[in-house]
């Protein structure tokens, strides 16, 4: 970075440019450019309902991908946020729905299963040295398997929005009158600063960005690793528990099966976001906004007109492309 | 050491756990009770394979249900098994080579994908094992492989849906319409033979009805559905029939692609063709509040029932739904295979389907099919 910095320009020299970090500043303006692009091309686009919908559907995959961005500090990846979300959601709504539960006793639920997942990835990875792709990898087809037998293969049905039962679906889209607002955003936001500081400013989160640096050496100088690595992975499940209630307070029903290939949303998401994938750098802030690229193409490419397959093509392609600028980056570094 | 074995151990525990969740995946088996009853009709213990489509929606618990009280009936051996997610056509046909290892008397296969199951099929066709298609069925199957059908006439159930929500307010929309109007179709897939008829029976009867009034049709999008519908894609059109598919099947997709149907200027009426289409229109419809039966509002037309959809059609959110008769489905699935398993001559079976609107939910006729 200091070669960088000394060579900068006008640009890279700017002490607010700086203190942001470029890939933020490229993310911030990719998202300003497809706002105006999908705005342009598409009047409807303009409407603040399409606003609360973009916001609708983050909610479930920034808190994935807050989780997971540990983890790929790390220098690891956990492939169980998808299905463990949709585990979690479906465990939730059945106490609720079947077993006549409390709303807050199945969302407490949830955040244990998610938590009890976040365990078992620690144990497996930083306990038994598991390769992190692989311990998560049979995590993720526990959890798939798990949701559909602890619900019988039941796809669930959170309370609605309806009913005094439904009070959990304002927490993220306070309704009033006729208009909507999308509170989520703002508990994202609000986890966001929570984890950045976390992450940057507290012992534990320097340790977790140590270890993606240079494990070894961050073990020789004495850093319980074990312990810190496993932390990582707790906080990964703990937020895995809480998108599963996202994901049922934003979509109608939850669908055992599911889910699998969501944890992919989510880490391209902080993949975007500036996150290393061999560990050791990452910011929250990073990932948030690169989730908003993410949710941004997928809600504005159909008001374009583009068919479903393409939709994907592209989303592939801005993540390629997202990657690839860091890799050169990375390499002019070295 | 100590940690060589504790790893040892966690790991057999990991994979034992993997082993288990793979092997009971969608196994719901409804065992023989009435087994020794010497009552039953079957004389010797028959045993039936029945693969379905999964667990996930209601509607088929309610097909078990069914298939279960007939077996306890007729006193045979039931396994009912499906897949995951209705995605998962891999494992289906995973499940229908086991069922025929298996070698039951007869199997009762809802094929997610003809021709994924085609290899599977001859075999059992070797082994003189006979299989009977219910729900979407296994259409395209080789000449005599399917003995019989149970299943929802899905596209006399397509047209259903676009007769009644024609008679009770598209007629009079398009009648009024200053300038084309579009109408959605909101289909989960293009390969499962049952939602591709549900969808092109809608689409053929709409044009028909609107032929008759006087109306020219086009269709756009999704392109299996522009090529196999009997509408020409024409430019000028009074009714464009729009058809979206998701690139997958998550909650996320099929909403914004309610979203974008109902966001554009020109539509007057969407129709999702299950439950999943279904459910995804009223999560799409949550930002933008458009469907009602008002005349500046979209029409809502649905598929199957679920709790969502029942709730949807009771406050109007919906005008009105198509559902099926599940139970009798799993009823008549069951005794479908007792008979060919006999070597009684059997043929196709049609469960039917009924349209429910708020007005007539509760009638007893239409509610014991409808599921929660």
């Amino acid at each position: 970075m200091g070669k960088n910095e000394k060579k900068g320009n006008v640009f890279t020299n700017n002490p607010l440019v700086r203190a942001i970090g470029t890939q933020k500043i490229v993310v911030v303006l990719v998202i300003i450019l497809l706002a105006l692009l999908f705005s342009i091309m598409s009047p409807s686009f303009r409407k603040y309902a399409t606003v609360v919908s973009i916001f609708d559907y983050s909610y479930y995959i920034s808190f994935m991908a807050i989780g997971v961005t540990f983890a790929l500090i790390t220098g690891g990846v956990d492939l169980s946020i998808g299905t463990g979300m949709i585990a979690s959601g479906l465990v939730g709504g059945y106490l609720i729905t079947h077993q006549g539960m409390p709303v807050i006793v199945g969302m407490l639920a949830s955040i244990v299963l998610g938590l009890l997942f976040g365990l078992f990835n620690a144990l497996l990875i930083a306990v038994l040295d598991l390769p992190p792709f692989i311990g998560t990898l049979g995590t993720m087809m526990v959890a798939r398997g798990l949701g559909s037998i602890l619900t019988g293969g039941m796809s669930i049905t959170w309370p609605a929005a309806s009913v005094p039962q439904g009070w959990f679906r304002s927490i993220f889209k306070l309704t009033i009158g006729n208009v909507k607002f999308p509170l989520g955003f703002i508990i994202v936001i609000l986890v966001v600063i929570i984890m950045s500081t976390f992450l940057n400013r507290s012992r534990p989160g320097r340790y977790i960005i140590a270890i993606g640096s240079n494990k070894e050496a961050t073990r020789l100088s004495g850093i319980n690793v074990v312990k810190w690595q496993s932390l990582a992975y707790i906080i990964s499940g703990l937020f895995t528990g809480i998108a599963g209630i996202a994901y049922a307070a934003t979509f109608q029903a939850v669908a055992p099966g599911t889910g699998a290939g969501l944890e992919l949303d989510a880490i391209a998401g902080a993949i975007i976001g500036g996150t290393s994938m061999t560990g050791g750098y990452g910011t929250i802030a990073g990932t948030l906004l690169g989730v908003f690229v993410m949710s941004l193409l997928k809600t504005g490419l159909p008001f374009i007109g583009l068919q479903a397959n393409w939709q994907q093509i592209i989303t592939g392609l801005v993540l390629i492309i997202a990657v690839l600028i860091d890799v050169l980056k990375n390499s002019k570094r070295a | 050491m100590k940690k060589k074995v504790i790893s040892a151990l966690l790991c057999a525990a990991m994979i034992g756990t993997m082993v288990i969740g793979c092997g009971s995946k969608g196994d719901s088996s409804a065992s023989d009770k009435g087994g020794d009853d010497s009552s039953s009709k079957a004389k010797e213990d028959l045993s039936i394979e029945i693969v379905s489509k999964g667990f996930q929606h209601q509607y088929w618990q309610a097909v078990l249900k069914g298939s279960t009280q007939k077996a306890d009936e007729l006193g045979v051996k039931i396994n009912f098994v499906g897949p995951n997610s209705e995605s998962d056509i891999a494992d289906q046909v995973q499940m229908l080579q086991s069922a025929i290892n298996a070698q039951p008397d007869a199997i009762a296969l809802a094929a997610l994908d003809t021709e994924a199951c085609m290899d599977a099929i001859s075999q059992a066709q070797s082994s003189n094992i006979p299989i009977v298609g219910f729900d979407s069925g296994v259409p395209g199957a080789p000449e005599g492989a399917i003995v019989a059908n149970a299943s929802t006439d899905n596209y006399n159930a397509g047209e259903l849906a676009a007769e009644e929500g024609y008679k009770a307010a598209l007629k009079d929309r398009i009648a009024k319409a200053s300038g084309p109007v579009r109408i959605g179709v909101m289909a989960q897939d293009a390969t499962s033979e049952s939602i591709i008829n549900r969808g092109l029976g809608f689409i053929d009867k709409i044009a028909e009805l609107c032929d008759a009034d006087g109306k020219t049709v086009s269709i756009e999008g999704n392109d299996k559905y522009v090529s196999d519908a009997k509408v020409e894609k024409t430019d000028g059109a009074d009714v464009i029939i729009d058809v979206a598919v998701p690139a997958q099947v998550t909650s996320e997709l099929s909403s914004l692609d309610c979203q974008t149907l109902l966001n554009k200027k020109d539509t007057i009426a969407i129709y999702g063709s299950n439950q999943h289409s279904g459910e995804a229109m009223v999560t799409g419809n949550e930002n933008l509040n458009k469907f009602g039966s008002g005349d500046d509002q979209v029409i809502g037309i649905a598929f199957d029932s679920g709790e969502v959809i029942k709730n949807a059609v009771k406050t109007g959110e919906f005008i009105g739904a198509i559902t099926q008769a599940p139970v009798k489905m799993g009823e008549t699935v069951v005794d479908l295979c007792v008979k060919a398993a006999k070597g009684e001559d059997v043929s196709d079976v049609d469960t039917g389907c009924q349209w429910f609107t708020a007005d007539n939910m509760d009638d007893e006729e239409i509610a014991q099919n409808l599921y929660d």
